[in-house]
């Protein structure tokens, strides 16, 4: 199966993120990029496929040259080869403009081996904006059916067979290829590379492709605008409580909550 | 904002088994808002196998209700909804479609703007109007930095937070309108082969006064049953986070966070949670916060009105102790 894994870089998600004092400039500084975490599940999943139906994962990314690194990242646990799209036309592309952008780069790695690609794979969203647009106009784009929410997949005679999450449980949801689908947390955690992947993916290879290398891309005029950067009112730290013994804290605790009404 | 020859705003009703799903109404107010704005109508669109529930839900909370009916729309299959979505949406040429900001409330809106080259915003959580243009407030990183938006396109989509926004106060019932949508076999890309139901409770979590919370440190399955003692005892709703989940000590429809619910109670108390932003972002709403934690460094004591420094299995059989003493006095 040849599967194309989406992916974006963001700023690490377990960093809180705010804004530079009296600015409306988000504070990246020092903030690590990482791969977005429902993307490396999406990679996980992915690779759990191949290695079950064989085939080749290709990871993508639209973004800056320096997105490499998360390209390399998936190397190292599961994608065959990796590619960075990138462009200065590209970089205020909305959600919109880059499922554009993926769309004419998957036509133009489709055309460059000969073969489509059987299943693309997004993540449910991205942790920065948290949109969860681009997969399914992505699909739209290809003209491709798209699945979201999954929690597993299996490889089926007719194409596939997607395991989605819903609020009560889930729902089985088939799909011929190609098709595109969105992943949700899975059971399971993504793989670590070793030493040895890593030495392996720190030594292939990954092409960046510009406009020009595809054929005629418009990603369009940004659809929305930006009025104001700020942050939410913040909650005041209260008391900390911190008795002789676990009782005297609980019964401290408990008068507090009394006096403020909430027994 | 020029809005043109469009006036209506077009809310998207999602139903599950035929009950409409409670953010679907609450987006009837920033519709409210918007209409005001337009000078047209609220117009609710159920779209499903049988409507009638929905729409006598919907009727008295806006200014019509339009029903596309068919065995096509059955729960889950998004690929008819969103051709009656796009249908309406060129009948109706409406000034704005809200949505709620689920799973199918984003699938369908993303793909009707990608058909029709559409901008939008999802999950808004407050909607302001700005010298005429509506501003929406979007949350990015997890919520520690808000965007206010203005949408550029006609058109404005959006998707709205569950318990951003209250319901409508009901008035009189509006007109019911049939509307027929045509189908094309080869819009129908996916097919749902089977529905399974785990969770047969419903945790209320989004209307719950108090939530009890217990993480990882609640240590065991056993050790949780604390949390839900509490919870009961207050007359409260078990909440977790998304490891005590993992960990199979209790259902995913308890998760309170990012990928969870969002959470506002009057009394929110966490047990054994660290307070990680995807989690925090979750229940920052919550009226007072009351957090143990064997670390005294833990961050949600950052976001604690009172924070108990230790063991959650000394602290909490002592506190239920405590308040089960003082309910009989
Ligand atoms: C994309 C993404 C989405 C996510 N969405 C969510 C979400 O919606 N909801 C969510 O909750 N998480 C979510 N997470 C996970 C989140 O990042 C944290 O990992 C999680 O919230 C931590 O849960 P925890 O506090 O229970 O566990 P931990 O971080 O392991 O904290 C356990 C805490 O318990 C304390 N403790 C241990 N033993 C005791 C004891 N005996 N007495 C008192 N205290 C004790 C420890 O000091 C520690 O602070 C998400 C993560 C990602 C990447
Ligand atoms: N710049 C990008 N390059 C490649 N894939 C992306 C990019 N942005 C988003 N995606 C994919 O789309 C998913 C949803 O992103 P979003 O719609 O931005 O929340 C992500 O999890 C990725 O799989």
């Amino acid at each position: 199966m040849e599967i194309l894994v989406c992916l974006k870089q963001v700023p690490d998600d377990s960093v809180e993120i705010h804004l530079k004092p009296g600015t409306e400039e988000v504070n990246l500084d020092g903030v690590t990029p990482v791969v977005n975490a429902f993307d490396t599940y999406a990679l996980e999943m992915a690779t759990r496929l191949k290695e079950a139906v064989g085939g080749s994962i290709t990871a993508i990314t639209v973004g800056p040259e320096k997105a490499r690194d998360a390209v390399k990242t998936c190397l190292a646990v599961g994608a065959n080869q990796g590619y960075v799209i990138s462009d200065p036309t590209f970089e205020d592309a909305d959600t919109l403009g880059r499922s554009k952008i993926l769309a004419a780069a998957i036509r133009k790695l489709e055309a460059d081996a000969g073969k489509p690609f059987d299943l693309i794979f997004c993540g449910r969203e991205a942790t920065d904006r948290a949109s969860g647009q681009l997969g399914p106009q992505l699909a739209e784009a290809l003209g491709t059916g798209v699945i979201v929410d999954l929690v597993d997949i299996e490889q089926t005679d007719a194409g596939i067979c997607a395991k989605q999450e819903t609020e009560e449980g889930y729902r089985k949801v088939e799909s011929a290829l190609p098709c595109v689908v969105t992943v949700n947390k899975p059971a399971y955690d993504p793989r670590y590379p070793t030493i040895k992947s890593k030495m392996a993916a720190r030594k292939m290879a990954i092409p960046v492709l510009s406009a020009a290398d595809l054929d005629s891309v418009e990603p369009g005029k940004p659809t929305a605008h930006v009025v104001k950067v700020f942050e939410p009112a913040k909650r005041q730290a209260g008391v900390k409580i911190n008795e002789e013994t676990a009782a005297e804290s609980a019964i401290k605790a408990v008068d507090m909550m009394a006096a403020a009404k909430l027994l | 904002m020029d809005w043109g020859n469009c006036k209506d705003i077009l809310v998207f009703l999602e139903q599950k088994e035929g009950k409409v799903v409670n953010v679907s109404l609450e987006a009837l107010t920033p519709a409210r808002t918007l209409a005001g704005l337009t000078g047209g109508k609220v117009l609710a669109l159920a779209v499903g196998t049988d409507n009638a529930a929905a729409a006598e839900k919907a009727a008295p909370l806006c200014d019509g209700v339009l029903s596309v009916e068919g065995a096509a729309f059955s729960d889950g299959c998004s690929d008819a909804m969103v051709c009656a979505l796009e249908a309406m949406v060129n009948k109706y040429a409406p000034a704005a479609v809200l949505a709620g900001n689920t799973p199918l409330g984003r699938e369908l809106t993303a793909r009707l703007d990608a058909r029709k080259g559409l901008g939008s915003v999802q999950d808004a959580t407050a909607l302001k109007i700005d010298n005429g243009t509506p501003v929406w407030t979007v949350p990015l990183y997890g919520g520690t930095v808000l965007n206010d938006v203005v949408v550029d396109t006609l058109p404005v989509v959006a998707t709205v937070r569950s318990g951003a926004f209250s319901k409508p106060e009901a008035g009189e019932a509006a007109p019911v309108t049939a509307e027929a949508v045509e189908v094309p076999a080869d819009a129908i890309k996916t097919k749902v082969v089977e529905a399974v139901k785990e969770i047969s409770e419903s945790v209320n979590l989004e209307e719950a006064k108090v939530i009890v919370t217990g993480g990882r440190g609640m240590g065991s399955q056993e050790n949780f049953a604390l949390v839900e003692e509490l919870a009961q005892l207050l007359g409260g709703v078990v909440g977790a986070t998304r490891p005590a989940i993992e960990e199979g000590w209790v259902s995913r429809a308890h998760q309170v966070g990012q990928s969870g619910k969002i959470v506002s109670p009057a009394l929110y108390i966490a047990c054994g949670v660290s307070g990680a932003t995807q989690h925090v972002s979750g229940m920052t709403g919550s009226g007072y916060v009351v957090a143990i934690n064997k670390d005294e460094d833990a961050p949600i004591f950052d976001v604690a009105d009172v924070g108990i420094v230790g063991d959650v299995m000394k602290v909490l059989p002592a506190m239920i102790e405590e308040i089960r003493k003082r309910k009989a006095e």
